[in-house]
């Protein structure tokens, strides 16, 4: 099959754009990271994978991914909806997480500080709950790990139970780790190609990422498979 | 927005005629901390052209001349009298750093690529990559303003990083602090207006997360002492480590070159922040010296950091430093001091329009740095600063005059020949130290069965000075840039302690290493052994988690009360010459350091000092991921064996802290400090290294604080197998009592755990057996038959695991 084509945006603030991009290239893409200066609806004709990757963009220091959502909303329109209608796919990963909930592109909802009010660096357990593109490759129980302040899922009366019945909620923690409703940890879109997620799969890539030296369940980290499982879709 | 005045603003300081107390009241009412013999120097080089010196001018001098800039005190001819026999020291850095590491590099020509002549010194990775280090501290402005204070202590020390060579990335960080113990009473506190350590403890803790964490770069290592001589005088040390290619190793700058600035704009935060930590604290300093404490903001830092380093990637950058202490001043000094050149103030960006000229040049402003190009590429590095949304300035031009001119709107502010600005007068100091009497030993402390034993080992683990740092670790991403392959945390529940930290470097198959070490107790009775201990403990650990033991580079970070003080500058003199006879061994090579004076607080009751404080720390490779070796574990049924030899003197060790502080009555003495040889420890880490690179070592976790009862201990919380051990078999340098076996902190120590199938090759390196993996759940210690400690770790565990979670 064609090498699909990942494109990672980065904003002031964004820092993990680099390890995505490996993570993705070791997947089988090719990517590209665009600083948002050069964003333009012109680059979504020449990717099939809009990632937004992890960081503090703009510092997160009004709501998390607040600016970002803005520019990125300023500066594609209509057109990143078109995009996905077109068939094309969006990944969010913690913050980039956060800014796809703001991006209407997943179901409604914000990310919130932890119940702690504490940053979190920690790995967690988490359950498939759904099926996903972006899981078709991984077990119903694995783990990956976790950094985040703003990472509590919280949604409108009876959203929550209402998105983990119907699979929006694709990705569950398997424990509470910082007081999401339902214990979400990822969501998806109706079409499943836009899929928002807290946790780090690109930290997980090697068996040797793991904090056990002798964690043995894969050939490689569990992280690696979200990416192959979203590349296998687009073939 | 208001226009800024379209004119210099600066006044002459008329020096001419004057007597040397009027010079010196000269400097204190500018706060320049210049001495008379320095006022005086200033004063000839005026005299000598003639003219009167600008306001700006002499902030320049007193930022290059004070303590922070120029480390005169670690270049002061020190007269040293230990135990009545004299001496005379020709400068600390010179005989007992630099020279012992051009000595080492002298031995291992292809390793060290850079060492003290740059924003932090190099080691070589691969044939292609170098690795660099650099720790700092933040002492003051976190005792007055914790948050911001720490917060800035890290994006500096990031900055010297980026500044490194043509601009290093970083990759990982480390933070070590000293604070007042968590449970001190609120009216223990002596002075008005000094915050509460875990106030200080938190700010601090936060403002390092707050940079790091949206820096993006994983802080992976870092210690935390507490004792209440830090009550008043916190300390706070960031380090970063950074890599770079070799080739973009050397810079120079050339006439003609443009000086461009990056980054954050100018304002009148971070004034004299150099002088500031030049003097002791007082709790008048926490009213006046607000404006030395600079505001942080990690995300302009995170951009000016993308932009340095792609224009070093296209070959933009000729040559790049930071502004540190002394803002524009400092960075155009070390760029223009050899080959002169111009400066336009007016062109820096403002936070606000109302800078005076000698405000705008000496500001600390953070997440500022300039860089050095040719003309031809001005117009890419707009580009490039508008492609990463950083604001650029051409602050000035190389010229070749060797003379630094500063103009501010055409008004000529500052016009010094920098070559003489580099002879500060030398310090003659005098320093004095005097042995513990140790002719009566320690007290002797029986432990003859397991239920004394337990219950010190418990009370070990619940100390401060041992409880888990898990609350505060959880708080860093020491994962980002996914390359942390030994975290802080790990171990089969991923939550126990770790040697030392090991990342993956993107391009190399080599991998870094980062370790540290601090013993602030032993220095307070055995500086020189301190030195010894501190440097060994930061190679071994380093050695214990897979590093080469022949490409470890270490740095030095001292801080200390008041040089002037005879007793306490005798103490420094002894700590740095242990250092130096360790790191000799070790051909551990000093590549970076740092010192800090005037800590200590003039309070109600009179001045209390820090302890003479050495932190060292330090950067290993690994050549291969499969020898990395974490401290937990891995199973039962597996043997245990040991690096080095017990020896007696508990001197320092925190139990006899917690002994002392238990006692009814003062008796409890413990003059005696642990023997160890460094010859044999290096000899045993090569033998160990061997075995590492043969796959034979599971796991190892080095004794330190606590002893072999709490290493056993904490190599027990993975959860995964119960630790027997034997003192019978433990080889030992003298008649060893029980106290001594289980918790003392002799160094050169390494237990390790490897499978039966290897116990030929152990024995065959010179390491003796000394017991085994279980599966009972317990760490267990016997002398022959007699249990001393069996001790349940399902029980120990939550002890040591929740003791700082309460206060954090």
């Amino acid at each position: 099959m064609p090498t699909p084509h990942a494109l990672l945006v980065k904003f002031p603030g964004t820092n993990c754009d680099n390890e995505t991009s490996r993570a993705l290239l070791e997947a089988g893409f090719s990517t590209e990271v665009l600083p948002v200066a050069l964003l333009e609806p012109g680059v979504l004709s020449r990717t099939q994978l809009l990632v937004f990757s992890g960081g503090f963009s703009y510092g997160d220091y009004v709501m998390s991914g607040r600016i970002a959502q803005l520019i990125t909303k300023h500066k594609l329109g209509d057109k990143l909806r078109s995009f996905i209608d077109a068939g094309g796919y969006a990944m969010g990963i913690c913050n980039g997480f956060q800014i796809l909930t703001q991006l209407d592109l997943l179901p409604r909802g914000s990310l919130v500080h932890n119940t702690t009010g504490r940053f979190i660096c920690k790995w967690a357990g988490l359950k498939r709950n759904a099926s996903s593109p972006y899981l078709s490759e991984l077990p119903d129980d694995f783990e990956l790990p976790i950094a985040h302040a703003e990472g509590r899922f919280v949604g409108e009366e009876g959203d929550a139970a209402a998105y983990v019945k119907d699979g929006t909620a694709a990705l569950l923690y398997s424990t509470d780790v910082n007081g999401s409703s339902e214990r979400i940890a990822g969501l998806q879109d109706k079409s499943g190609r836009v899929f928002g997620l807290m946790p780090h799969p690109e930290r997980f890539t090697l068996k040797r990422h793991h904090y056990d030296p002798d964690w043995n369940q894969a050939e490689r980290g569990w992280g690696h498979y979200m990416f192959t499982s979203v590349r296998k879709a687009m073939a | 927005m208001i226009d800024a005045p379209k004119k210099a603003v600066y006044r002459h300081i008329p020096l001419t005629g004057l007597s040397p107390d009027e010079l010196l009241a000269i400097s204190q009412r500018m706060k320049l901390s210049l001495s008379k013999e320095d006022m005086l120097a200033v004063k000839a080089i005026f005299a000598e052209e003639k003219r009167e010196p600008t306001e700006v001018e002499l902030e320049v001098i007193a930022q290059t001349w004070s303590e922070h800039c120029k480390h005169r005190i670690f270049g002061a001819k020190i007269e040293h009298t230990v135990d009545g026999k004299s001496e005379v020291v020709d400068g600390l850095f010179k005989t007992y750093i630099r020279a012992v590491s051009h000595r080492i590099m002298d031995k291992k020509p292809d390793f060290v690529l850079s060492a003290f002549v740059d924003n932090a010194g190099f080691v070589k990775l691969d044939e292609n990559l170098a690795v660099c280090l650099k720790a700092e501290t933040h002492n003051h402005p976190s005792a007055i303003e914790p948050y911001a204070g720490a917060n800035t202590g890290l994006g500096g020390v990031i900055r010297d990083i980026l500044g490194a060579g043509k601009g290093a990335k970083p990759i990982a960080s480390l933070d070590v602090f000293c604070f007042g113990p968590p449970d001190t009473k609120q009216d223990a506190i002596k002075a008005k207006d000094v915050i509460h350590p875990l106030g200080i403890m938190r700010g601090v803790v936060r403002g390092v997360r707050d940079y790091g964490n949206r820096m993006g770069i994983p802080t992976i290592s870092g210690a935390i002492q507490f004792d209440d001589s830090y009550i008043y005088n916190p300390l706070v040390f960031c380090g970063t480590m950074g890599v770079i290619p070799i080739k973009d190793i050397d810079k120079s700058i050339r006439a003609g070159q443009l000086l461009i600035a990056a980054g954050g704009r100018t304002g009148k935060d971070g004034l004299k922040g150099a002088t500031f930590s030049s003097v002791s604290l007082t709790t008048a300093s926490h009213e006046e010296d607000q404006t030395a404490v600079q505001i942080g903001n990690p995300i302009e830092e995170k951009k000016v950091a993308d932009f340095i380093l792609a224009a070093r990637a296209e070959g933009f950058i000729q040559f790049v430093t930071d502004c540190g202490a002394g803002g524009f001043s400092s960075a155009a000094g070390e760029m223009l001091s050899e080959i002169g050149g111009q400066v336009w103030l007016e062109n820096a960006p403002l936070k606000a329009p109302d800078l005076e000229s000698w405000q705008i040049f000496l500001s600390e402003s953070q997440e500022r740095m300039v860089m050095s190009i040719e003309e031809k590429d001005l117009e890419r590095m707009k580009e490039l600063a508008a492609l990463y949304e950083t604001e650029l300035c051409i602050l000035g031009k190389a010229d070749g005059t060797g003379i630094l001119k500063v103009t501010h709107h055409g008004e000529m502010v500052c016009q010094l020949d920098c070559r003489k600005l580099h002879e500060a007068p030398r310090r003659h100091m005098t320093a004095e130290w005097s042995s513990v009497d140790d002719s009566e030993g320690d007290v002797f402390i029986p432990i003859e069965d397991a239920k004394t034993g337990n219950a010190i080992l418990k009370a070990l683990l619940a100390d401060f000075a041992i409880v888990s740092r898990e609350p505060i670790i959880r708080e860093y991403d020491h994962e980002v840039q996914g390359n942390t392959l030994l975290k802080p945390l790990a171990g089969a529940t991923g939550d126990a302690p770790q040697d030392g930290a090991v990342v993956r470097v993107d391009g190399s198959t080599q991998l870094a290493s980062m370790s540290v070490a601090l013993l602030p107790e032993w220095g307070k009775t055995h500086p020189h052994l301190m030195g010894r201990a501190c440097v060994d403990e930061c190679v071994r650990q380093l050695v214990a988690v897979g590093s080469d033991p022949d490409r470890i580079a270490i740095l030095d970070n001292f801080c200390m009360g008041n040089p002037d003080d005879h007793r306490e500058l005798g103490a420094l003199v002894e700590t740095v010459k242990g250092m130096a006879v360790t790191a000799e061994a070790y051909g551990a090579p000093f590549v970076s350091g740092k010192d800090s004076f005037y800590n200590y607080f003039k309070t109600d009751e009179g001045p209390v000092s820090i302890p003479c404080t050495l932190l060292v720390s330090g950067m290993g490779i690994l050549t291969n991921p499969d020898h990395i070796v974490g401290s937990s574990v891995r199973g039962p049924g597996h043997k245990l064996a040991l690096v080095g030899e017990a020896s007696s003197g508990l001197a320092g060790s925190v139990f006899a802290r917690v002994m002392k502080a238990g006692a009814e009555d003062d008796e409890l003495d413990f003059p005696q400090g642990p023997d160890f040889d460094e010859q044999m420890a290096f000899a045993d880490y090569h033998s160990y290294h061997e075995l590492v690179k043969k796959g034979v070592v599971l796991s190892a976790h080095d004794i330190g604080e606590g002893g072999l009862a709490v290493t056993l201990a904490e190599m027990g919380f993975s959860t995964k197998a119960g630790l027997k051990v034997d003192l019978a078999e433990v080889p030992t340098r003298d008649d060893t009592p029980a106290a001594e076996h289980l918790f003392g902190e002799t160094p050169g120590r390494i237990v390790f755990e490897f499978a039966e199938e290897h116990a030929e090759a152990v024995k065959a390196a010179g390491f003796s057996i000394i017991g085994e993996t279980t599966d009972d759940g317990h760490v267990t210690i016997t002398n022959g038959k007699t249990k001393l400690v069996h001790a349940n770790l399902a029980e120990l565990k939550p002890v040591w695991q929740k003791g700082l979670a309460e206060w954090y």
